[in-house]
C-alpha cells in the first residue's frame, strides 16, 4: 500500500514579511524562518500511524516550491517518511492552487497511491483547495476536515469522520484510492527520531522539473496586495505596564465586572 | 454583458444555513442581472426551504430533489450542480465558505474548468479580496476566465433584510445525484462541552501565546478575580493538549457571548473570532500590535501576558 502526503513549507511568522507592489508579491525578509504547515504535520503523522498498522505500507512526502522547501521535505523524512519528492518551482510569483495541484497530480497519477493526504489549509495562503482540486484532477473521491480515518483494505474503503461547524462530525465511507484533507488535533505529530534524522541526512530527494507550460498557472492572478485597514475601533491602553494594568482594572470596574 | 450568478444554498437538518443569506448579499454586490438560488435535498424539506429562500430574498429558486441527497456528500453535490447549470454560462457560483462549502467548491470548479477563489471577504474593482497569513495581508484576486466559483467567508457580509412583495416562483426539479464512491452515514453530535460558559460573566481565554502549559496558572489566577468566570481556549491550545477541547471557542468549538471576553495571547484567526465576536466587551492582550484580535477588541493591550497578568493581579489585590 502506498500513501502520498502533500507538505507545504510556510514562513513561521508573518512578521518578517513585506509587500512588493509591482508586481504584487510577498517579500520574505532575511530573518524569515520556514517550517512545515501545521496541518500537514497532522497529515504526515496520520500516514505514519497507518504504516504502523499495515507493515507493507510506504509513505512518500511531496512538496512544490523553490529550493528552500527541501528542508521541509527533509523534515518529513526525519519524522519517518520513506521518500521525499521535490517538484521544483523557482518562481517567486503566486502559484495558483490549480497549478500546484496539477503538478502534484502529474507526478502522482502513474504511481498508484492508495491514499493521498493533505492539510485542510495552508497557514500562509489559507486557500482550502489543493487536496480537493488534486482529487478532481485524478478522478478520486475526497473528504476534507478529516478527524478520524479507518481503512478497510478488504473492502477497499476508508471510513471517515469530518468535522463541521460546532465540532459535530459527518460520517462517511469512501472508496479507495481517495484524497483526505486533515484537520488539526487528529493525532499528536511525533518528533523526529535520531535514527530517522541520520537516515534523512544521507538520503537523496527525488527532484522533478515541471514541464515548460503548466496547466492552470494563469487562471487566477493576484492583482494587488495590501495591509488591512490600520484603524482599529478599539482603544490602545498607553503608558507603562503598571499604567496599563490600572487602566484595565478601571475598565473592568466601569463595567461592574470586578 | 449579460451576467448570471448562482448561489448554492446550504442547509442542515432541514434548516437553511445562515451563511447562505450572507452569500446572497455577496451575490447582490456583484451586481449581476440575473440571480438564481439552488437548493439540493429531498422532499418535503427542499420545497419548504425553496419557499423560505424565495420569500426572504425575492430571488428565483430551483430546488433539486434526489433520494440520495438526504445527506450532504461532495460527490452528489458536484454532479447535481453541474447538471443544473449546464448550458448556462454563469459569471459566478457563490457558495458559503462552510465545512460543506469548501468541501465541494474547489472540485466543482476544477470539473467546470474555472478557477475557485476561496474565503472571499471583500470586493474591489473587479477583484475579490481575501486574507493571507491569518489576516495580516490582503490579496486582491482576479479570475482570468469569464466564470469562477467563489466561496464567501462567513461573517463578511450581512444577511439581507427580508424583501417585501410577492415571492418569485420556485421550481422543483428531479435530479440525478451521482453517488458511486461515497456512502454518507449521518451526523455524530459533538460531546456535551458545558464548562459553565453560559453562566460566566467573564471568559478569560488563552491562546498559543501562553508559551507553555506551566503559565496556565496565570490564566486561572486572572479568572479567579471575577465572581462568575470560565476559561476558554483556542483550538491551537487544545491541539497541544494544554487544555481539553471542552474549552475550545470558535467555529468548530463553542460560541459564546459573555459580558467580557479577555483574549490572552490569541492572534484572532477568523475561526476563533466567529465564536466570540458577539461578546459585549472584548479585551485583548498580545505582544504583536498588528494582531488581528485588536480589530475586534474595544480594549487593546500590547504587552507580554506572562509579565502583564501578574501586575494586574498585584495591582488589584493592592487596591482591595
Ligand atoms: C476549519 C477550521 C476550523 C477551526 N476552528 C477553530 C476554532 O473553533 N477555534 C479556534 O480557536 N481556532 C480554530 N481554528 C484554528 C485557527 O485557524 C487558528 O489556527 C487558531 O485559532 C490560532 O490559535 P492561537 O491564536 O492560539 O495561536 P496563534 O495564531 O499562533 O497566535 C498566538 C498569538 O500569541 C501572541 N503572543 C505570543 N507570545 C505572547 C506573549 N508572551 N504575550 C502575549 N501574546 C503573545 C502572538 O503575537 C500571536 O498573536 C480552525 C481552523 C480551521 C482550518
Ligand atoms: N506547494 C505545495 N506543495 C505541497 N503541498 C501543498 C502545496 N500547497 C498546498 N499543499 C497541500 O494542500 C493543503 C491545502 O493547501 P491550500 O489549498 O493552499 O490551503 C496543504 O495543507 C498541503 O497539504
Amino acid at each position: 500500500m502506498k500513501i502520498l502526503v502533500c507538505v507545504k513549507q510556510v514562513p513561521d511568522s508573518a512578521e518578517t514579511l513585506s509587500i512588493n507592489d509591482a508586481p504584487p508579491r510577498i517579500i520574505y525578509g532575511d530573518a524569515s524562518v520556514f517550517r512545515m504547515n501545521r496541518y500537514d504535520e497532522f497529515a504526515l503523522e496520520e500516514a505514519l500511524l497507518t504504516r504502523e498498522r499495515f507493515p507493507d505500507c510506504t509513505v512518500d512526502a511531496v512538496s512544490v516550491g523553490p529550493q528552500r522547501v527541501r528542508s521541509t521535505i527533509r523534515k518529513a523524512l526525519e519524522m519517518g517518511a520513506d521518500q521525499g519528492i521535490h517538484i521544483l518551482v523557482e518562481s517567486g510569483e503566486y502559484v495558483s492552487p490549480l497549478a500546484r495541484a496539477s503538478l502534484i497530480a502529474e507526478y502522482a497519477r502513474s504511481r498508484s497511491y492508495d491514499l493521498v493526504l493533505a492539510g485542510i489549509m495552508a497557514e500562509d495562503d489559507m486557500e482550502f483547495q489543493v487536496g480537493q482540486v488534486l482529487a478532481e484532477l485524478m478522478g478520486l473521491p475526497c473528504a476534507t476536515s478529516v478527524m478520524l480515518q479507518e481503512m478497510d483494505r478488504m473492502r477497499g474503503t476508508v471510513y471517515v469522520e469530518r468535522e463541521i461547524e460546532g465540532g459535530d462530525r459527518e460520517c462517511l465511507t469512501i472508496a479507495l484510492p481517495a484524497v483526505l484533507t486533515i484537520q488539526s488535533g487528529m493525532n499528536t505529530p511525533r518528533y523526529p527520531s535520531l535514527s530517522n534524522v541520520l537516515r534523512a541526512r544521507r538520503q537523496d530527494l527525488v527532484t522533478i522539473d515541471p514541464p515548460q507550460r503548466w496547466p492552470g498557472r494563469e487562471t487566477q492572478l493576484i492583482t494587488a496586495l495590501s495591509y488591512p485597514d490600520a484603524g482599529s475601533p478599539g482603544n490602545f491602553l498607553e503608558g507603562s505596564t503598571v499604567d496599563k494594568a490600572r487602566g484595565l482594572i478601571r475598565i473592568l470596574h466601569e463595567h461592574s465586572l470586578l | 454583458m449579460y451576467t448570471h450568478v448562482y448561489i448554492i444554498a446550504l442547509h442542515a437538518q432541514g434548516k437553511i444555513a445562515p451563511e447562505t443569506y450572507e452569500a446572497v448579499s455577496f451575490a447582490r454586490d456583484l451586481g449581476a442581472e440575473k440571480k438564481t438560488i439552488l437548493v439540493l435535498g429531498t422532499l418535503p424539506q427542499v420545497e419548504h426551504m425553496a419557499r423560505e429562500l424565495a420569500e426572504r430574498t425575492g430571488i428565483a429558486v430551483t430546488g433539486a430533489v434526489a433520494e440520495n441527497l438526504g445527506h450532504y456528500s461532495a460527490e452528489a453535490y458536484k454532479s447535481t450542480i453541474r447538471t443544473l447549470i449546464e448550458g448556462t454560462s454563469p459569471f459566478a457560483l457563490c457558495i458559503p465558505h462552510t465545512a460543506a462549502g469548501y468541501d465541494f467548491a474547489p472540485g466543482l470548479a476544477t470539473a467546470l474548468e474555472v478557477p475557485c477563489i476561496t474565503a472571499v471577504e471583500g470586493l474591489s474593482e473587479g477583484s475579490f479580496i481575501r486574507s493571507l497569513f491569518g489576516g495580516k495581508i490582503r490579496a486582491h484576486v482576479k479570475p482570468s476566465t469569464p466564470s469562477c466559483v467563489v466561496t464567501v467567508l462567513p461573517g463578511a457580509w450581512q444577511a439581507p433584510a427580508a424583501t417585501q412583495g410577492s415571492a418569485p416562483d420556485v421550481t422543483i426539479v428531479p435530479a440525478e445525484a451521482r453517488q458511486e464512491t461515497t456512502v454518507p452515514l449521518g451526523l455524530k453530535r459533538a460531546a456535551a462541552r458545558d464548562i459553565g460558559f453560559a453562566d460566566a460573566e467573564v471568559i478569560v481565554s488563552v491562546g498559543r501565546g501562553i508559551g507553555s502549559p506551566q503559565n496556565l496558572s496565570l490564566i486561572r489566577d486572572l479568572a479567579a478575580l471575577f465572581p462568575k468566570s470560565a476559561i476558554g481556549a483556542t483550538r491551537a491550545v487544545c491541539d497541544l493538549g494544554w487544555l481539553g477541547y471542552r474549552h475550545q471557542i470558535g467555529s468548530t468549538g463553542t460560541t459564546v457571548s459573555p459580558r467580557a471576553y479577555i483574549a490572552c495571547g490569541i492572534s484572532g484567526a477568523i475561526q476563533h473570532l466567529s465564536g466570540m465576536r458577539n461578546s459585549q466587551v472584548i479585551i485583548a492582550i498580545n505582544t504583536d500590535p498588528h494582531a488581528a484580535i485588536f480589530r475586534v477588541a474595544s480594549c487593546c493591550i500590547v504587552e507580554d501576558l506572562t509579565t502583564f497578568i501578574p501586575v494586574v493581579i498585584d495591582e488589584y489585590t493592592k487596591r482591595s
